[in-house]
């Protein structure tokens, strides 16, 4: 065995790359299958919230935030309690972000609300003068697209499990239900904006995507 | 000694001379500990180099082998029989121990953890904050006050606390005449005041009106008849009866608490509670901030 190793490197060097990643894979391997379990009490996204992640990613948003708040006392103090890798386990794909722009946005839904969203989404420099985030006045005219937000919840559940339509939890149903179901959330949210635009279109049945982005923004907490 | 010893000293001796020459006249500031090590560790590597490739230059061309051949010989070539190294083999030795004190005590006791120092750290601060702040007087509370409103507060308040043009709270003033008008229609509860709840319509009409007039003003002058209905919850003087409901007057202590800990949603918008997120001196000094405004 040995002896046929020495006459052929490459297996050798497989053998040797196996003995060092031993002690590396017992020890990283059920420690993260541990810590990447769902916290106690974590619900998936609603139809309307992933709608609004969508718009997160399409419009960017991680090219300036991240969504990843480490154990340092300076960023609990500024954001609240550091990140764990349970609370990403409904987040597919997670959105940790690399680059600080601007702040960590993971639990922003503690701390800002949605008529301080409207104004800011609208106009960053309204409120914080020095601002360099871009507007996204877009966002108040564009529509969501719930259709690709529903089909992607259904996607998960039916190919990662992922707890919808459970006791307690997020429902999802069919379409018609789903689709009842973010109206009801978007008037909710549409309710406490002022943009009359973003009120009629939801007045509608409409939702355009700030309601749907806000959805997102009050779910990370 | 020889003269490929005397060249590599020379050599060091000129590198020396040449870095010498370089902190004199390009004003490198020695009294820089930084600057200081740099010199001493380019000195010592240019004498350590030379120093020792000579010697083992040296060594190689004077060297002869001599000593105790082991048996094996393969086509003439043979092998001397060496003692190991003393330094080589203690320290051999030496890791052995060391991995089996790592085993079994090393790591499993003292195994690092990020959170671990997190913790640490975060209860030391605290600990020092609060011994530090106990007595804290009146100017560090201002102060305190100022930097934690800039940092949490004016992202929605503003930065002089005017509410945005009306995106918040006017923290330079208490509540607006429309706002009082809310209050009084829908009444209140989600301030968690001893008193509970206030009842909606209270007061109607143009004896709302003069109540919020009245209130707005400053509460100067003689009240209008129907404040008595108000008194009976928030005192003659509009000041909460000591806490059990809110300070209609200014922004005491009470009330900036219980807004931190509740949260409040009225006429203008949403603030989230910051329950947890403030420690009760910084929010003693973020009150002593307002009043101060
Ligand atoms: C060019 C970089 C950039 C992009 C892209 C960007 N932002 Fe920002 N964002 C900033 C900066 C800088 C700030 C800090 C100043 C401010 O609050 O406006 C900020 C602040 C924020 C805040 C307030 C956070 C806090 O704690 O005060 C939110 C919420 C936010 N951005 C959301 C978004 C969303 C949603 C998107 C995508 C639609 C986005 N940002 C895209 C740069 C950016
Ligand atoms: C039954 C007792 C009671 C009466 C009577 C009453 N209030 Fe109140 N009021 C309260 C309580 C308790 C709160 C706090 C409500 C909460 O927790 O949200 C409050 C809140 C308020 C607030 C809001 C304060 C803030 O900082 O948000 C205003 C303004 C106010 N009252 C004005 C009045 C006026 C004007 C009248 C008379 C027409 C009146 N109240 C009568 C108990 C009362
Ligand atoms: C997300 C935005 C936001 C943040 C952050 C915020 N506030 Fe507010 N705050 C508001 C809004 C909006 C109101 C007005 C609510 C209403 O009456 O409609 C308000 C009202 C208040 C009031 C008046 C409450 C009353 O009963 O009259 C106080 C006091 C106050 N805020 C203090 C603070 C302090 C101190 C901080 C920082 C620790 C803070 N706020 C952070 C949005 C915010």
């Amino acid at each position: 065995m040995f002896h046929w190793l020495e006459k052929n490197p490459f297996f050798f060097a497989v053998g040797v790359f196996l003995v060092i990643a031993f002690a590396g894979l017992v020890e990283i391997l059920p420690n993260f299958g541990e810590a990447s379990r769902p916290v106690v009490g974590l619900k998936p996204y609603t139809v309307l919230e992933l709608a609004g992640k969508e718009v997160y990613k399409k419009d960017n948003c991680i090219a300036c935030h991240s969504q990843l708040i480490r154990p340092f006392k300076s960023e609990t103090d500024r954001y609240g309690q550091y990140s764990l890798s349970g609370e990403y386990a409904y987040d597919r794909p997670f959105l940790w972000g690399s680059k600080r722009t601007g702040p960590d946005l993971h639990r922003i839904g503690n701390y800002r609300s949605t008529d301080w969203h409207e104004n800011h989404m609208w106009d960053p420099k309204s409120v914080i003068p020095q601002s360099i985030m871009p507007a996204y006045k877009h966002q108040f005219s564009n529509i969501a697209d719930i259709e690709t937000a529903y089909a992607e919840a259904v996607t998960v559940k039916e190919l990662f499990n992922t707890p919808y339509d459970v006791d307690g939890g997020v429902a999802l149903g069919s379409w018609e239900d789903a689709r009842a179901a973010a109206l009801a959330e978007a008037k909710e949210i549409a309710a406490d904006m002022k943009n009359q635009d973003v009120k009629d279109l939801v007045a509608n049945d409409q939702i355009p995507e700030i309601v749907a982005l806000i959805a997102y923004m009050n779910k990370l907490k | 000694m020889n003269s490929l010893m005397i060249k590599a000293l020379a050599f060091s001796a000129v590198l020396m001379g040449a870095t010498i020459f370089v902190v004199k006249y390009m004003n490198v500031d020695l009294s820089d500990p930084v600057n200081l090590i740099t010199m001493l560790g380019a000195a010592a590597i240019a004498f350590l180099t030379f120093g020792v490739a000579a010697k083992y230059i040296n060594q190689m061309k004077t060297d002869k082998a001599e000593g105790e051949l082991t048996d094996d010989n393969w086509d003439g070539i043979g092998e001397y029989k060496n003692e190991l190294p003393g330094g080589w083999a203690y320290s051999f030795l030496g890791t052995i121990i060391w991995a089996m004190w790592y085993w079994t005590v090393g790591y499993p006791v003292n195994a690092y953890s990020q959170i671990g120092e997190y913790n640490k750290e975060v209860k030391a601060y605290n600990a020092q904050f609060q011994e530090m702040h106990k007595n804290a007087d009146a100017d560090t509370l201002q102060a305190m006050g100022e930097s934690i409103f800039l940092v949490q507060c004016a992202p929605c308040h503003g930065e002089t606390a005017d509410g945005l043009s009306g995106k918040a709270q006017d923290l330079t003033a208490r509540m607006a005449k429309d706002q009082i008008l809310d209050v009084i229609a829908k009444g209140s509860n989600q301030l968690g005041f001893p008193m509970g709840a206030m009842p909606a319509g209270m007061a109607s009409g143009a004896d709302a009106e003069a109540i919020a007039d009245y209130i707005v003003g400053g509460m100067q002058g003689q009240a209008p008849a129907a404040y008595a209905t108000c008194a009976a919850c928030h005192g003659a003087d509009g000041q909460g009866m000591n806490g059990m409901s809110p300070n209609i007057t200014k922004y005491d202590e009470k009330i900036v608490t219980q807004v931190l800990a509740n949260g409040k949603k009225g006429m203008i918008g949403k603030m989230p509670s910051f329950n947890n997120r403030l420690t009760p001196v910084q929010e003693k000094a973020l009150a002593t901030y307002l009043q101060s405004l």
